[in-house]
């Protein structure tokens, strides 16, 4: 497998991790987040909608990388 | 609150400073005290306000260049279909570059912007950033890497899509994330930005508006329940009033600088942000 393949499996797993993550902050309020994910915050029970339209987002353009780069190349006319 | 005077003044203002590399949110924060009106960045009714103001640009500027648009939704969904960016298919070049460069701004917006909205809040450090927005301007117009390419038989897509590589519209994108901070100009950033990475003044104001729309109609939407919430308030007759003064000066200062920037460049707006900020810095902070 070359160099452009491994670099579209990696793009589309780490698309699968960001738009669950972004799931995660639709559905989990800030206190309620893993300590590690920015905006957690234990005194504040929001729920950070545009932290995970970001995350959800820039997991589909890694989604868009990965099809580009899969994709038939066209021989040459 | 905000008197509907007071409302078509910042709308207009919104509107003029949104497109001018100038800094809009610099300029909301330090005009205000300079007239003596009791409104702060950080009020609530005044960003409720500002989802209005902005939402009006996004739309004027959708509208302005709906054709162009139209055509990039296009050459997205064909290089979606087609799996491959064709050579010759600018249309489609020039979309995802848009895209690539509304990546980053949104995500470094989204993690950034309270903190350093509320870091940056008083009028004088407004009016500083703004003087440091000019030095910026000029020293982008300094260090431009090559001479502006001359106009050619092709067109500001052609040559955009041809100049710019993913990395720059990466960083030009990224470098939006710097209007953060107010006083700082988002389109000064960009069009900064373009001339680095080898666009004519033309050019680089042209692909700044192209990557406003996307990224201040978003903020803008994001924001919409505020304007129709409890937020809202007592506040939608001026915001009424605010989104028409601001959608009509973007029309006009969109107008203005595609033809200013034909023959013109960033250096007489570096200038006046300097003046401008010291001397507000220092009435502002006396």
């Amino acid at each position: 497998m070359n160099q452009r393949n491994w670099l579209a499996i990696l793009a589309i797993v780490v698309g699968i991790i960001l738009v669950i993550v972004g799931i995660v902050y639709w559905v989990e309020p800030a206190s309620s987040l893993p300590g590690f994910f920015p905006g957690h915050d234990a005194t504040n029970s929001e729920h950070h909608i545009k932290h995970g339209i970001a995350a959800f987002v820039v997991g589909l353009a890694l989604f868009v990388f990965a099809w580009f780069s899969l994709g038939k190349k066209k021989s040459a006319a | 609150m905000i008197s509907f005077f007071q409302a078509a003044v910042l709308g207009a203002l919104q509107g003029v400073t949104e497109l001018f590399p100038i800094s809009s949110l610099g300029h909301s924060v330090v005009l205000p005290t300079l007239f003596g009106w009791d409104i702060h960045q950080n009020d609530p009714f005044f960003l409720t306000f500002l989802v209005a103001t902005h939402l009006a640009t996004a739309i004027v500027l959708f509208l302005f260049f709906f054709q162009d648009w139209m055509r990039i939704f296009r050459g997205l969904g064909r290089s979606l279909r087609d799996r491959e960016i064709a050579p010759d298919d600018t249309d489609a070049k020039l979309g995802w570059l848009l895209v690539m460069g509304s990546i980053p701004a949104g995500v470094i917006g989204v993690l950034l912007e309270k903190p350093l909205r509320s870091l940056f809040a008083s009028p004088t450090s407004a009016a500083i950033f703004i003087a440091i927005n000019g030095v910026l301007l000029l020293g982008a117009e300094r260090l431009r890497k090559r001479a502006p390419e001359v106009a050619t038989e092709d067109g500001s897509d052609q040559r955009i899509a041809r100049r710019l590589t993913w990395g720059n519209a990466f960083g030009i994108g990224a470098a939006q994330a710097l209007a953060l901070i107010p006083g700082i100009s988002r389109s000064g950033a960009t069009m900064g930005g373009g001339l680095l990475a080898g666009l004519s003044n033309e050019d680089a104001a042209r692909f700044s508006f192209l990557l406003a729309t996307p990224i201040i109609g978003a903020a803008a939407i994001l924001k919409i329940p505020e304007l129709f919430g409890s937020q809202g308030d007592g506040l939608r007759g001026a915001a009424i009033v605010g989104a028409l003064f601001a959608a009509g000066a973007a029309w006009l200062a969109v107008k203005f600088l595609l033809r200013f920037f034909e023959t013109n460049r960033l250096t007489p707006f570096g200038i006046y942000c300097i003046i401008f900020g010291i001397t507000t810095a220092f009435i502002v902070a006396t």
